[in-house]
């Protein structure tokens, strides 16, 4: 009998090596929203280069991109996600209660409320503006044709949203008023794409709409191209709200795989000074200014802006109250 | 300007196309009424976007600009196929994808990467048994299932696999095939369960796949299905596959008790090699292995000491009922197959050795018992034989055409040998036999890829086992069966 236990527990021994032979190369997957494939492919190059100097180890970074809404629901399903990079805390939140992947309390992990970095919503118009489009009045004039995501699948989509709202709130004071402006505005809405990558494609590629409700990184990044640049310029609207997209580890996958510390430290590292350039470089606000050289910074635009918190009374509330079954956008909108 | 863009289908783009050259390319009859016009294209194209309902809501305002608003509109129309076909695309890609053919069951199988299976096989055979001149030992002629299975298999992620089979076809049900697999890698897979111990050439091949009805006399000394823990897996670009596993062991040509009843394992394993198995020439189908298994048995009965049968399943031998299994068993067996286009053949001679004693008298002794097979088999109408069965038939049986299905014609010769030392303290001479020699000879007709008919017929003569040290009566079996598997 102890032979055969000694025989056994070799067995068993042999057996585990040949599994783990394979756990040499350390892998993360980043679950993240669509607009950010540009900017992430940027951090996971550097990011790796820099883990590998301080630990030795090759580290691969794959990137998964959708519309936020997706995504998340995605996560839930089963999508091993080692961090997510999501448009929004809801999003997040979705994930912590339905998937309980991670705790409630995630958003307190990491500073500013685990948002590294900030957009907001402007316009993008064909150059000359030739609708004359200004703010967001403007969009409900007749024969407008605005291009933004389905609010339903993407994260850009609802700040797109709220920022409306916000502002036809301060402009009307009425909430039928208010609830009529939207409405009015989704009229002028012929195509509703899942992702904020996808409106971009329709406006600027397929040529369609005269103009694009965009984060402002997006908007920046289309720019970014000369001959775009050419076709097309960002209208700053009187007022538009402070989009404000999270990070965080999913708990019990990074524990499942064994890369909580290699999760953790790539999300801080968005909060390093590399991190915080690389973020401003694509377009988006660093949630550390200091951090970077202000040279860097001019090209963001003041811009009067609202938050969740102050103007919707946080992320459950808007996303309860407006884009749940049944919510506003349920009545605003009705599919053609 | 973003360098990744949403992918454009090429399906939608022509739809789009195709909706241009519909406007533009008015039909000759309406030509031949009206002039083409801009009101008349938006007229058109009105129509169109209603019937994919992406039309403008009623009263909603549109450019004065005519073409520049056509265009809008059409881009519209071409964007929404564009996402209507991303959103397919996308359904396709989150379904499970089931699947029903009569060459692979039935499947269901999980959104890509697809690593979540499940498969359903099925296994039933119909027998008819006959014997012949059976004046001195008769033997019931009968019809009976012999096999009814019902397979669940599958795999459960990249690491586990799994396969559960109950047999439905005795008096109650029995569970014959129940592993889990943890596959590791090609070269390391840990199987965990019931499944057939890593012994007999024969009695590895699948149930369905057998060239003759019954196993021949080598499978009635191997063990069956045993329950334990096995490593396998294969090497050297899959030319050498190995099993080396513990089980609670099991008495010959038997499966296993559902607990272990002596408290004893056994160990079990095999190696096998088909050095030009990737190559194509004459030897790319020959595989040759050993395979051994040793382990103590205490106890006396049935889950200890064997009764071995003939290919005719009528037992011919059996130890004194006092006799005890008293210490080791060994077996081990060579063996060998060789298929090559329609030829197969399959050989093996293994031996069984077991201590056992007889507490009456205190007489102990080692009993050797060996048999032997050479099983061969030609495929009439050309279609490959091979360890795994023959291959589907080139032209299925169909009634009313010239399709008649696969012919396959079966041989086998074999004997098994009793130990001279078993008798007469062990065995009783004239009731057991010293040795059966037997013959065969059979036909399978594949109708299908499914459905096969089979007919055998074996001889099989014996030294001793009758009164007075005669031998006992030849027996001589006609078998058939009726198979469908799936």
């Amino acid at each position: 009998m102890k032979t055969l236990i000694r025989n056994a527990a070799l067995g068993l021994a042999m057996v585990l090596a040949t599994g783990l032979a394979h756990a040499k190369d350390v892998q993360l997957l980043n679950v993240s929203y669509d607009p950010t494939r540009e900017f992430y492919a940027d951090v996971n190059q550097t990011f790796a280069a820099q883990w590998k100097q301080q630990t030795g180890e090759a580290l691969t970074i794959r990137a998964s991109h959708g519309g936020s809404g997706k995504q998340a629901r995605a996560v839930i399903d089963g999508l091993e996600a080692d961090v997510v990079t999501l448009a929004l805390a809801a999003d997040i939140d979705a994930i912590a209660t339905n998937g309980k992947l991670l705790p409630a309390d995630w958003q307190k992990r990491l500073p500013h409320n685990s948002a590294p970095y900030t957009s907001t919503i402007v316009f993008l118009v064909r150059k000359g503006n030739p609708k004359q489009i200004r703010d967001w009045g403007d969009l409900v004039k007749p024969g407008i044709g605005i291009i933004t995501p389905n609010p339903k699948t993407s994260g850009g989509a609802r700040w797109n949203y709220l920022a409306a709202w916000a502002w036809a709130s301060q402009e009307y004071r009425d909430g039928d008023k208010v609830v009529d402006y939207l409405t009015r505005l989704f009229k002028n809405v012929p195509v509703l794409d899942t992702g904020a990558r996808g409106a971009t494609t329709t406006f600027v590629e397929r040529g369609i709409g005269d103009v694009l409700l965009a984060w402002e990184n997006e908007a920046l990044l289309t720019l970014g191209d000369a001959d775009t640049r050419e076709k097309f310029e960002i209208v700053v609207p009187s007022l538009s709200i402070k989009a404000e997209p999270p990070v965080a580890w999913v708990d019990k996958n990074v524990d499942r795989h064994g890369t909580r510390k290699v999760a953790e430290a790539y999300l801080r590292f968005l909060y390093t000074p590399e991190g915080q350039r690389l973020a401003a470089k694509h377009g988006y606000r660093p949630a550390e200014p200091d951090k970077v050289p202000a040279a860097e910074l001019q090209r963001f635009p003041n811009v009067k802006q609202v938050t969740i918190d102050s103007a919707f009374g946080g992320w459950k509330k808007a996303q309860a109250e407006h884009f749940a079954d049944g919510g506003f956008f349920d009545k605003i909108y009705r599919p053609r | 300007m973003p360098s990744t863009r949403t992918r454009r289908s090429s399906v939608p783009a022509l739809a789009g196309s195709a909706l241009v050259c519909a406007l533009i390319a008015a039909p000759v009859h309406a030509q031949s009424k009206a002039p083409l016009t801009v009101e008349e294209l938006a007229r058109r194209l009105q129509a169109i976007e209603q019937r994919l309902g992406t039309a403008p809501a009623a009263g909603e305002a549109t450019d004065a600009n005519g073409l520049a608003d056509l265009d809008q509109r059409l881009r519209v129309i071409e964007r929404k196929l564009d996402l209507q076909a991303e959103e397919a695309e996308a359904r396709v890609a989150s379904t499970p994808v089931v699947s029903l053919s009569a060459a692979k069951g039935l499947s269901v199988k999980s959104p890509p990467p697809g690593d979540v299976e499940l498969k359903f096989r099925g296994l039933a055979q119909a027998d008819g048994r006959f014997y012949i001149d059976d004046d001195a030992f008769p033997q019931n002629d009968t019809f009976l299932w012999r096999r009814a299975q019902l397979t669940i298999e599958g795999s459960w992620g990249p690491l586990l696999a799994f396969r559960l089979t109950p047999e439905l076809a005795g008096d109650s049900v029995t569970l014959l095939d129940a592993w889990a697999d943890l596959r590791f890698n090609p070269a390391a897979t840990l199987r965990i369960g019931k499944t057939k111990a890593p012994v007999g050439l024969e009695r590895l091949q699948a149930s369905n796949a057998t060239e003759a009805i019954e196993l021949g006399f080598p499978s009635e000394l191997a063990p069956g299905r045993d329950i334990g823990v096995q490593l396998q897996g294969e090497v050297a670009k899959g030319t050498v596959s190995y099993v080396a596993g513990v089980y609670n062991g099991t008495v010959d040509g038997r499966d296993a008790a559902t607990t272990n009843p002596d408290n004893n394992f056994e160990f079990a394993g095999r190696v096998f090699v088909e050095p030009w198995k990737n190559a194509a020439n004459a030897l790319s189908g020959l595989g040759f292995g050993i395979a051994g298994s040793q382990g103590d048995k205490e106890g006396t009965g049935n889950n200890f000491l064997p009764r071995y049968r003939t290919p005719g399943q009528v037992q011919f031998f059996n130890y004194r009922s006092a006799v005890i299994a008293d210490g080791e068993q060994t077996r081990w067996s060579p063996q060998a197959y060789y298929y090559r286009n329609a030829f197969g053949a399959l050989a093996e001679y293994i031996s069984s050795e077991q201590q056992v004693r007889l507490p009456t008298t205190g007489a102990n002794a080692k009993i050797e018992n060996t048999a032997w097979q050479l099983l061969a088999g030609y495929v009439l109408t050309g279609e490959d034989a091979g360890y795994r069965g023959v291959a589907r038939p080139n032209h299925p049986f169909t009634v009313g055409s010239a399709g008649w299905g696969a012919w396959e014609l079966v041989a086998r010769y074999g004997e098994l040998e009793i130990d001279e030392d078993a008798f007469p303290v062990f065995a009783d001479p004239n009731a057991v036999a010293q040795r059966a020699k037997s013959w065969g000879v059979g036909v399978n007709w594949y109708l299908t890829g499914n459905f096969k008919l089979v007919a055998n017929y074996t001889q099989t003569d014996f030294d001793g086992g009758a009164a007075a040290g005669a031998d006992r009566e030849d027996e001589k079996a006609f078998f058939t069966r009726a198979q469908f598997s799936f």
